[in-house]
Parts: C-alpha cells; sequence; structure tokens
C-alpha cells in the first residue's frame, strides 16, 4: 500500500484512541488556555445583568440526560447569577427527562444562596405539548400548571400570587437541548413581546443566529463554549472552563487528521492520473 | 385558533384557552399510548423468542422497577430520583457521548475536498472548528499591514454567510410549514389522518 | 477511589456503553435495554402525573373546570388506537390536535419566521460604517441567492442557474460552520463524560 493510501486509511480503532487522550488528558492535566469571550455570550449576561432586585425571571430548563454535559452548565451559572442578583425564578422545564434534572440544579442554588422555595423560586415542572404550554402561559400561568412539580396548587405559592403572565415576567431564559429556544423566541416573544434570551447546544446555536441578528433572541450561549464565557463573565469559572483545553486539543487533533486525509487523497489523485497518462502514452 | 390572533373578542380568547388546555391532555395520553406500544414490543418480541429476545426482561423489569418505585415511594425521594440520577441519566449522556467518536472517525474518512463547494465547507468547517476554541485566540497574524485572527474570521463566517444560509432556510421552511398549514385547515392535507391519497 | 454506590453503579454503566466503541457485546445490550426500561418507566410517570393529574383531576375535581373532561375524552380515544377495529376513532383527537396546532402557526411562523427575518436582512446603508454595510450587503445577497436557489418551479438556467450557483456557495460555508459546531457539541458531551468519570467516580481531579 502507497503511504498516501495508508494517509487515507488509519484504522479506526486509532482516531478513536487519539480523541479518547486528546479529551482525557486535558481534563486531568488542564493548560489553562484563557477563554475569549464572544458578544453573544456579552449580550445574554447583559440582559441578567441589567434586571433589579425582586424581577422575575422564567427559566426554562429544556433538556435531558443526553446533552447535560453541553447546557447543564449554562443552567448552573443562570441560577448563580440570579440568586447573586436577589432576582425571583420561576422555573418549568418541557421535556419529561428534564424534571429530575432542574429539581437538582434549583435546590443546589437555594442551598448555596440561603433561598426559600415558593418565596424566591418555584418549579412548575412538566408539561406535555411545548407549544401550547408556552402560548397557554400567556394568558394564565395557573390554569397552564393548576399545581407545581410537588403538587402544590399554584395559586397558593407566595412568588407565583405575583405571576400570572407573561406581564409579570422580566426575561425569559431558555437552556435548550433542541430547537424549543426557537419557539419561545416565536411564541413567547412574538405574540406577547416577552424579552428572551437562551443556552443551546452547539448543534442547535448554529440556528440562533438569525434570531439574534433580528433582535428575536436578545444573547445567546453556544455550546460548552458558551457556557464556559457566561461563567468567566459572573466570575465563576467551573465545569464548563474547565472543559475548554479539552475541547482546545480535540478539536485541533480532528483538524489534523482532516488535513492528513486530505494530504493523501490529493497525493493519490495525482499519482493516479500520472499512472493512467503514462499508460495512455505507452 | 387563528383568528383570536387578530381580534380581542373574548369568546375567540376563551375558546383558544380550552381548545390549548384539550391539545396537552390529548398529547399527554399519546404519550402514555406510546410506552404501552414499547411493553407492546418488548413482550411479542419475548413471545416470538426473536433476536436477543432475553433483553427485553432487563427492558420491561427496568420499566416495571422505575414505576414501582414512583408508587411506592414516591418521586420526590427515594429510588424513582435515584434511578434517574445514577442509571438513566449517565447512560443517556455517555449514548451521546460516542457521537464523538464516531463524527471524529467519519470525518477522517468522508471529508474531501473533491468540488470546489466541497472545499468550501471543508475550509469554513476548520475554521469555526478552531476559532470557537480558546486555541483559536492564537492563531492571529499580519497579513499586508493588517492584523487579522482566526477568531474574527470565524465570527464573520458565523455572523454573515452563515447566517444568510440560514436565514434562508428558515424563511423557505416558514413558507413551507405555513403552506402545510393552510392546507390541513382548508383540509386538502389529510395525510397526518393515515389517508395517502 | 471512592464515591457512593450510585456513582459506581453510573461509571459501571457509563463503561457499558463505551464498550460498544471496540464492538457490541452483551455488557453493551444489557446497559442498552435498561436505559430503554427505566426511561420508559420515568417518562410514563412523569406524563401520568402531568396530563392525567396536573391537566385533569386537579382542574376538574379541586377548580371544578368541567370543560376539561373533554380533553379527557379526546386523550382517552387515543388509546382506541390499540385495537384495529376501533383505531379510527382516534382520527378525532388527531385531527383536533393537528389542526389546532396547524391554527396558531400560520400567524406566528409569517409574522417572526418570515415578515421579521425579511425586515433584519434589508439595511439602510447610511446609518452604518462600512465595515458594516458591506457585511450586511454581503448577507442580503446571502439570503437572496439562497431562496433563489430553494426555488425550484422553473428550472435552473441562464441567469437563475448563476444565481442558484452564489447561493450553494452560501449554503455551502453555512454547512462548514454547522458541521464546526457539530463537532464541537458532540466533543462537549464526551468532555462532560469524562469529568463525571476522573473527578466524580476516580476523584483525580478536583
Amino acid at each position: 500500500m502507497a503511504f498516501y493510501d495508508r494517509m487515507m486509511s488509519i484504522d479506526r480503532r486509532i482516531i478513536f484512541l487519539s480523541i479518547g487522550l486528546a479529551v482525557a488528558l486535558p481534563v486531568i492535566w488542564p493548560l489553562g488556555i484563557p477563554v475569549q469571550v464572544s458578544e453573544e455570550s456579552r449580550s445574554f449576561y447583559r440582559e441578567i445583568e441589567k434586571l433589579k432586585e425582586g424581577d422575575v425571571i422564567l427559566l426554562s430548563i429544556d433538556y435531558e440526560g443526553d446533552v447535560m454535559a453541553e447546557v447543564d452548565p449554562m443552567s448552573v451559572a443562570v441560577m448563580k447569577h440570579a440568586f447573586s442578583k436577589n432576582l425571583k425564578v420561576v422555573a418549568l422545564t418541557t421535556y419529561a427527562g428534564g424534571t429530575g434534572i432542574a429539581e437538582r440544579i434549583l435546590n443546589e442554588a437555594a442551598r448555596n444562596y440561603g433561598k426559600t422555595y415558593g418565596e424566591d423560586y418555584a418549579f412548575l415542572g412538566y408539561n406535555p405539548d411545548w407549544s401550547g404550554t408556552i402560548l397557554r402561559l400567556g394568558e394564565s400561568f395557573r390554569a397552564t400548571y393548576p399545581t407545581d412539580q410537588h403538587g402544590r396548587v399554584t395559586g397558593e405559592i407566595p412568588l407565583m400570587k405575583r405571576v400570572e403572565t407573561y406581564r409579570d415576567i422580566s426575561l425569559i431564559v431558555s437552556i435548550s437541548g433542541s430547537g424549543l429556544s426557537e419557539y419561545w423566541a416565536i411564541w413567547a416573544g412574538g405574540r406577547y413581546g416577552v424579552k428572551v434570551i437562551s443556552g443551546n447546544t452547539a448543534i442547535q446555536a448554529i440556528l440562533i443566529y438569525p434570531y439574534y441578528q433580528a433582535h428575536q433572541i436578545l444573547g445567546f450561549l453556544g455550546g460548552l463554549k458558551g457556557a464556559a464565557e457566561y461563567e468567566v463573565l459572573i466570575k465563576q469559572p467551573a465545569l464548563a472552563t474547565k472543559g475548554m483545553d479539552a475541547q482546545s486539543a480535540a478539536h485541533g487533533l480532528m483538524v489534523v487528521f482532516i488535513i492528513v486525509g486530505n494530504v493523501g487523497f490529493f497525493l493519490a489523485r495525482r499519482a493516479h492520473r500520472r499512472a493512467r497518462a503514462q499508460g495512455e502514452n505507452a | 385558533m387563528l383568528i383570536q390572533f387578530f381580534t380581542p373578542n373574548p369568546l375567540f380568547l376563551n375558546i383558544y384557552n380550552v381548545f390549548l388546555d384539550w391539545k396537552q391532555v390529548v398529547l399527554g395520553f399519546t404519550y402514555i399510548l406510546g410506552t404501552w406500544s414499547l411493553i407492546r414490543y418488548h413482550t411479542r418480541k419475548i413471545q416470538r423468542k426473536q433476536e436477543n429476545w432475553q433483553y427485553s426482561y432487563v427492558a420491561l423489569t427496568g420499566l416495571v422497577m422505575t414505576v414501582g418505585a414512583a408508587a411506592i415511594w414516591k418521586t420526590a425521594t427515594g429510588p424513582y430520583p435515584w434511578l434517574f440520577d445514577y442509571v438513566q441519566v449517565p447512560m443517556q449522556s455517555t449514548m451521546f457521548s460516542l457521537l464523538a467518536f464516531f463524527v471524529a472517525s467519519a470525518s477522517y474518512r468522508a471529508f474531501r475536498a473533491r468540488t470546489l463547494h466541497a472545499t468550501l465547507l471543508l475550509v469554513a468547517g476548520c475554521i469555526v472548528m478552531l476559532g470557537r476554541v480558546p486555541i483559536g485566540s492564537y492563531i492571529a497574524g499580519d497579513i499586508f499591514g493588517v492584523h487579522i485572527s482566526l477568531v474574527e474570521i470565524s465570527d464573520w463566517i458565523l455572523n454573515v454567510p452563515n447566517l444568510a444560509a440560514k436565514r434562508g432556510i428558515m424563511i423557505g421552511v416558514g413558507l413551507g410549514m405555513t403552506a402545510t398549514a393552510i392546507k390541513i385547515v382548508l383540509g386538502i392535507e389529510q395525510t397526518y389522518l393515515g389517508k395517502t391519497d | 477511589m471512592s464515591g457512593g454506590i450510585g456513582i459506581w453503579v453510573a461509571a459501571i454503566l457509563t463503561l457499558a456503553i463505551f464498550s460498544f466503541l471496540y464492538k457490541d457485546n452483551p455488557f453493551f445490550k444489557f446497559a442498552e435495554h435498561l436505559l430503554v426500561g427505566v426511561s420508559a418507566g420515568y417518562y410514563l410517570v412523569q406524563y401520568f402525573f402531568s396530563a392525567a393529574y396536573k391537566k385533569l383531576v386537579v382542574p376538574v375535581f379541586v377548580n371544578h373546570d368541567y370543560v376539561l373532561v373533554v380533553g379527557g375524552i379526546l386523550g382517552i380515544m387515543m388509546f382506541t388506537r390499540l385495537n384495529r377495529k376501533t383505531e379510527w376513532i382516534s382520527r378525532y383527537p388527531v385531527a383536533f390536535y393537528v389542526a389546532a396546532w396547524a391554527g396558531y402557526v400560520i400567524p406566528s411562523y409569517v409574522q417572526v419566521r418570515i415578515l421579521q427575518q425579511a425586515e433584519s436582512t434589508i439595511f439602510n446603508p447610511a446609518a452604518v460604517s462600512l465595515k458594516e454595510a458591506v457585511s450586511l450587503f454581503v448577507l442580503l445577497i446571502g439570503v437572496v441567492t439562497t431562496l433563489i436557489y430553494f426555488y425550484f418551479s422553473a428550472e435552473h438556467k441562464g441567469a437563475l442557474k448563476g444565481i442558484s450557483k452564489v447561493g450553494i456557495t452560501f449554503l455551502m460555508i453555512g454547512f462548514g460552520a454547522t458541521f464546526g459546531y457539530n463537532v464541537m457539541g458532540r466533543i462537549s458531551l464526551l468532555i462532560g463524560r469524562f469529568q463525571f468519570l476522573f473527578a466524580d467516580w476516580l476523584k483525580l481531579i478536583r
């Protein structure tokens, strides 16, 4: 086998092992490369930063365990930011598997900041039919969620006595593992005029740029990098920031593999063309 | 549902609210039906002794265990949240993390700059991959006296050509979805009822 | 090495899933089917609690909102799909759901996905800097040529073909950016698992 053919046919187990090492080694021994903050993340941060004490934000935790690694740091950072500013948080989820995740994040943040359920935050839980939920909340929170996740009647929760429609909400923060953020912008933002910011997986974040440019979403975090940027802005580096060195190493290795494959491809193509030309001349 | 967007008439608003509530109940029951279909699939697999039928016992045991835990110990504490935190979430996360390896292998094998457009795709992909991670900030230099960094190029790609493409697709999809929705409302489109003609 | 039994269970199941990278094996199959069962059970409890209890039992019996009984009847009608002779009944709740969705999609999508997006593409060159104007002009060209590419009602020849090719160029750059973000997303998920294994399970890092 010619060397250029070898360049194009590296055993996939070597690729798997290389990617595994490129991620694992920086996780264990971080390099400490500083994280640069993008304008989109800055806008996300600014929208929460300019709220006043006592303002209510609606936090929608729209993801499950499959993409947790990417967006969970965003939710955790949002709770830290919100509670450090003494904002009130009404949380909900449009994913059945998001309930356990939301409970963990809310309870941990409440413990760390000394917040009380019902007074400082409330978790309304899961509702089937996300589009219907987003629209129904615009008319009545209590009709959309007759009880909270724990079975307590919504109207009896002190915080919920002052939150009935989107008019009582200062900002919607959608942390989503799918396209849910777009629908918050379309229905809550488009129909009811509420401000929306979003945290998305990298795969979804690429689709948010048109909404951001059109000011339908006022700021967004894209993937683990976006979460790391937000942690830098709130001055509480955590899991996302620690993962950035591994992200850099893995991306660099991916580009190297792609270049190697393409160099092999071009060399092989040139060799085959020469062989064909020689064969025609013979 | 369409009319109430254009009129503040309380009658249409009340009908809209009632319909939204009904929709949520219908979908919830549909999801429950979906779970029943899963139970039926695995039960039949066991009855017919199809390939890997033994593992269907594992699936059904997991389901019964979780529902039983919720029924006996409720959902706030106990085995139900434990199963979620230490069984479901770790496995779900790991399943999707496998894709990192496969995307690396597939990119290496399939990504070839055979044509101009494929080259554009490849170059844009590599620039964004490096520009969006911290090492990208170190890839910079002066060209003809102008300072250029990979991060700035990556940002421009994301905010201009990428945005243009995504917006074009979004408007196209928006037009298509609107046309389909109009056809559904007018009864022209009935494939969702299982009718093919 | 330490951690509660839960961490060990999670770590072993994680490694069982990772074993698929070598090849399909009984450990992976066991873990996979366990995931299916536990997830289905978890979701079933959530759906039952949210749809049947929160949206039906509480509003009807506590708030006396009896109009929701109709929603419950429609929901129960969905179960007629389980029998071939009665599955035609389930078309009614399906038709209601799809038609209601279609009704509110029309104005929302037209407003947000079409009109506002088109509005944001148009700009006043006098109101922005030269650098911004160039970028916004490129954006405008990109959106228009991409839309023209997707116009298949006329054959792409002559001027239409040329414009479509420009549109394809923008699409390819967009797909390249999508690929870059796709890779970023997948690698991030792997980082998360390694952080769990090395920090929570093996305690190699803080």
